[in-house]
């Protein structure tokens, strides 16, 4: 081995969850991992080498071709291709495309090695700060984006010089905390939706350590880029929430896990990491970063991509909370689940859910993009009007457009359609319409798009990025896909909806994640709203 | 499998399609099942190895969950109403079946001969009727023609992903040579750099073939059995390269071997063999091999009797013995005898020239 590398392999391997930032070091040091760097990395960690080839192809972005990480990806995201991704894909040299890279309020976001540039076709590329969100268009109380416009929040003197929901919490204790955390309706802002109370007092009490908080800032979700802003520019709520987290569970080490397509956040983080040394006492934080994988988002895949396993999701029972990182009790939260606690902590619980509409508990952030006048972050009250967001707040559609149709849940949530702008921004309301709010994201396509097609590029994502464990989803996002682009399946209409809602169905039943049982929700609901633009697509094949 | 019922403590019972049964603890609801009837079946399932849920085949309905799970990962709880047999199971498994088929349309023409596990899926065809015309579309999985190795035929085009021989190789073999590779539909058992099995820490010990639910992975000495004439009979031995004791099946058509099977029940090794045991075979029925005793005549080997060949070896070894005493007869027996030849010639060395130096070459 050379000593260069074995440098490298002796400075990670003391590292905790050492074969993502080692791999992440030889491919920056060599611009690809070489055959050399995988036989020095796995006789370092003492892998198999059949194992880590394996693991390491999972992930888009591990290039093993010379120059592979520099050359330039392009974003391929729903919204990217209305503003001519293709185009601009064709534009740049040795250029490939990636899946949605998080950005789709700006310009398409190019990731170029260690930095993203945004641009447009025939217009060049440059680099671009994230987006603070648009001041709330009513003034209505905000939560996670209260104070996220301030300049120099991102410095922890910005912050307010000191962790003061962390010192609160301190004072209050474990119990007190819990009952807080469980009267402000506080639940996972990650896409489940499971109350953070109960994640954590689970992980609490469960025997064993060391316990683990986990940051899950994959934020992998098409139309998702929420976490970002929030780590961007508010690192230290997250930071603090994580630390909140350690205090209330008893918890001694945490990661951040961020998706590969943020590298200026990774910078962000370690720098806010290292000013809050102070602040964070016995908990050791550190910031890992994936390698493009939409399922490392799922938690325990995420889990086992921390720990250097091939990342297919695990079976659950049991759960993170008592078997999670390396076995020990872990809690995986999202970014902003984690930037609402200390706001929590200080404010109270009364102070949260009364943020909420009518029943409703808290606020969420949609990350709102695509065919209306003003894209961008909005935090909201939970429960609040659909048609107020999409028409008041971004500004509805261009002159003389209609809107066709938005996305939930990032892809997740299937369709809905100009029938139900009428619907509330919460999940009792939203899973009536037969989708849910998850992550927030919403994308918005106006009268001018191919709803099959769109429809087709949402399934094609779901296939790209299916794990291949369990087998109705690995042979389902295919073949859902295939029939969607008209290349195999049924060609007379009937005979096409009843099969395509046969898989469909048979996914969403019996897939092993989130993954499989929610992709089958993009044909479910464009079969229920747009049965003719299917018959039309079938007709011109 | 029969459906017999451990007896239990009075806890440890659930409902099964209706039925009180008893469970044994840390048992699967796929076990449970499986000891009540053959409602639930499954591809990725090995009894050797930790369950994976990939396949979702066995999923059943446990009241409660919103949606079906996976028996192979779900242990049985006290109380728990478990249903098996509900007609939109039945509709899931069909539909999956399918699903699988529509990428192994050719499930039907696997000949058993590649492994113990061959017929698994083609099985499954059968009882849901899977003609592979359902649901067509890309086929994944590559074969490697290129590997040419004389004992794994790697032909993935039958490939279902199952991992079965991913785990096996990790979980029982501890060799670790392959892999999953890629993902998705595009998912691919690899090696390391996707060489050869030659190349990698593959051991050749084959259970990977022997646990291939859809002859992806064969036998190829075996295969080169395929045309042989012959009904298929297997009768049960042990094998004699080396001191484990592994059981085994030996295949015969006619008079003919045609392949070696790992017993499953073998107490010593549980379905597993090793290169040795597992493939090599093929020199019984070597044109090479002796059939007839030689005895060396002015220094040129010919053929002789029985007789005349014992008489010169006993003339040997006595004149030997008389030279140098009787501890200079020494006998290495070969592994490739069969046990009996072994007892035999242990006896006649013992008995005969009143010494124990007495080995085999494949005690080292
Ligand atoms: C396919 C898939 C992708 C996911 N991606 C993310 C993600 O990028 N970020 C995230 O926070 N949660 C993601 N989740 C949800 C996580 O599994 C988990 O529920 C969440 O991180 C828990 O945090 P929370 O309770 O704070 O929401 C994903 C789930 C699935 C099934
Ligand atoms: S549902 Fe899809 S992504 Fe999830 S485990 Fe199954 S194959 Fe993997
Ligand atoms: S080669 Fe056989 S055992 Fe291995 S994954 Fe494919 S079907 Fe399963
Ligand atoms: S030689 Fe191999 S197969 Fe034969 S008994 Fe020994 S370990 Fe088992």
């Amino acid at each position: 081995m050379r000593s260069a590398d074995s440098d490298l392999i002796a400075r990670w391997r003391a590292e905790p969850a050492p074969l993502l930032g080692l791999l992440h070091a030889f491919h920056e040091r060599d611009g690809h991992l070489s055959d050399e760097a995988l036989h020095a990395v796995a006789e370092g960690l003492r892998m198999s080498l059949a194992d880590l080839y394996g693991t390491v192809e999972f992930y888009h972005h591990f290039s093993r071709e010379a120059g592979g990480r520099d050359a330039p990806r392009v974003c391929g995201g729903p919204i990217c291709k209305t503003r001519g991704s293709d185009a601009l894909l064709a534009e740049l040299d040795g250029a490939s495309p990636m899946p949605c890279a998080g950005r789709c309020d700006e310009p398409i976001p190019v990731l170029c090695g260690g930095e993203v540039l945004v641009g447009t076709p025939g217009g060049g590329l440059r680099a671009a700060p994230t987006p603070l969100p648009p001041p709330n268009p009513d003034g209505l109380e905000e939560c996670c984006f209260a104070r996220v416009r301030e300049a120099g929040r991102a410095t922890l003197a910005g912050y307010g010089g000191s962790y003061r929901a962390l010192a609160r919490a301190r004072e209050l204790g474990g119990e007190a905390l819990l009952s807080e955390l469980d009267a402000s309706g506080l639940v996972g802002r990650g896409g489940a939706g499971f109350s953070t109370a109960r994640k954590w007092r689970a992980v609490r009490e469960a025997a064993g350590g060391p316990k683990t908080i986990v940051c899950n800032a994959d934020e992998g979700e098409p139309g998702c880029f929420k976490d970002r802003v929030l780590l961007d520019h508010d690192p230290h709520a997250v930071l603090e929430g994580m630390a909140v987290a350690a205090e209330v569970t008893g918890a001694t080490r945490g990661f951040v896990y961020l998706r590969y397509e943020y590298p200026h956040t990774q910078a962000v983080l370690e720098r806010a990491i290292e000013e809050a040394r102070g602040e964070l006492g016995e908990f050791e934080l550190n910031v890992r970063r994936g390698a493009g994988a939409y399922i490392c988002g799922e938690e325990t895949s995420l889990l086992n991509s921390l720990e250097g396993a091939h990342p297919f999701p695990r079976n659950r029972p049991p759960f993170p909370v008592t078997h999670g990182f390396e076995g020990t009790p872990t809690a995986v939260n999202n970014v902003e689940t984690l930037a609402s606690v200390p706001p929590i902590v200080e404010r109270g619980a009364d102070w949260y859910a009364g943020l909420g509409l009518g029943k409703e508990r808290g606020t969420k952030i949609i990350s709102l993009s695509g065919d209306v006048r003003r894209p961008g972050n909005y935090e909201v009250p939970i429960g609040f009007s659909l048609t107020r967001l999409l028409f008041d707040w971004a500004g509805g559609p261009g002159d003389g457009r209609g809107l066709q149709a938005i996305t939930m849940a990032g892809l997740s949530g299937g369709f809905l359609g100009p029938g139900d702008f009428d619907a509330t921004l919460d999940e009792p309301c939203l899973k009536a319409r037969g989708s849910f709010l998850g992550a927030g994201g919403v994308m918005v396509f106006d009268d001018r798009r191919d709803m099959v097609d769109v429809a087709r590029q949402a399934m094609a994502f779901f296939a790209d990025e299916s794990c291949g464990k369990c087998f109705p989803c690995r042979i389902g996002t295919q073949r859902l896909t295939e029939r969607l682009a008209g290349v195999a399946g049924p060609t007379q209409a009937e005979a096409w909806k009843a099969e395509v809602g046969a898989i469909g169905d048979t996914m969403s039943q019996l897939s092993a994640c989130g993954l499989g049982i929610a992709a089958p929700l993009i044909t479910e609901s464009l079969l229920r709203l747009f049965p003719e633009r299917v018959d039309e697509a079938l007709a011109r094949r | 499998m029969t459906g017999t019922t451990p007896t239990g403590a009075a806890s440890n019972r659930l409902t099964l399609d209706g039925e009180t049964v008893a469970f044994e603890e840390g048992e699967s609801l796929f076990e449970l099942a499986r000891r009540h009837g053959d409602a639930v079946s499954s591809l990725c399932f090995d009894d050797r190895l930790e369950p994976l849920g990939a396949c979702r085949l066995c999923a059943v309905e446990v009241e409660g969950q919103a949606r079906p799970v996976a028996s192979c990962t779900t242990l049985a709880h006290a109380g728990m109403v478990v249903r098996t047999r509900t007609a939109d199971l039945e509709r899931h498994r069909r539909i999956l079946t399918d699903l699988i088929v529509s990428e192994n349309p050719t499930g039907a023409a696997i000949d058993s001969l590649r492994g113990s596990a061959s017929q698994e899926l083609a099985q499954l065809a059968g009882r849901y009727e899977a003609d592979g015309r359902r649901f067509g579309g890309a086929r994944s999985g590559a074969s490697r023609a290129d590997d040419a190795n004389p004992m794994i035929l790697r032909d993935y085009d039958h490939c279902i992903s199952c991992y079965r021989c991913v785990r096996i190789c990790s979980e029982q073999q501890g060799d670790d040579a392959i892999s999953v590779g890629g993902r998705g539909f595009r998912t691919r058992i690899t090696t390391e750099f996707d060489g050869l099995l030659a190349d990698s820490a593959c051991t050749f010990c084959g259970q990977c073939v022997q646990t291939c639910p859809t002859g992806a992975l064969a036998d190829r000495r075996a295969l080169e059995h395929a045309e042989t004439p012959g009904e298929l009979a297997a009768t049960r031995s042990i094998c004699p390269y080396c001191g484990v004791g592994c059981s085994l099946d030996i295949l015969t058509k006619g008079e003919r071997i045609v392949g070696v099977r790992p017993a499953p029940d073998g107490p010593a090794n549980e379905g597993a063999l090793c290169v040795k045991g597992q493939f090599a075979w093929e020199w019984v029925q070597h044109p090479d091999r002796l059939t007839n005793p030689l005895v060396r005549k002015d220094g040129e080997l010919v053929e002789a009797s029985w007789d005349e060949a014992l008489d010169r070896a006993a003339e040997g070894f006595r004149e030997v013995a008389a030279a140098h005493g009787r501890e200079a007869v020494y006998a290495v027996a070969s592994g490739r005898a069969p046990h009996e030849s072994a007892y035999t010639i242990q006896k006649l060395v013992r008995v005969c020239f009143q010494t124990n130096q007495i080995d085999n070459c494949s005690r080292s």
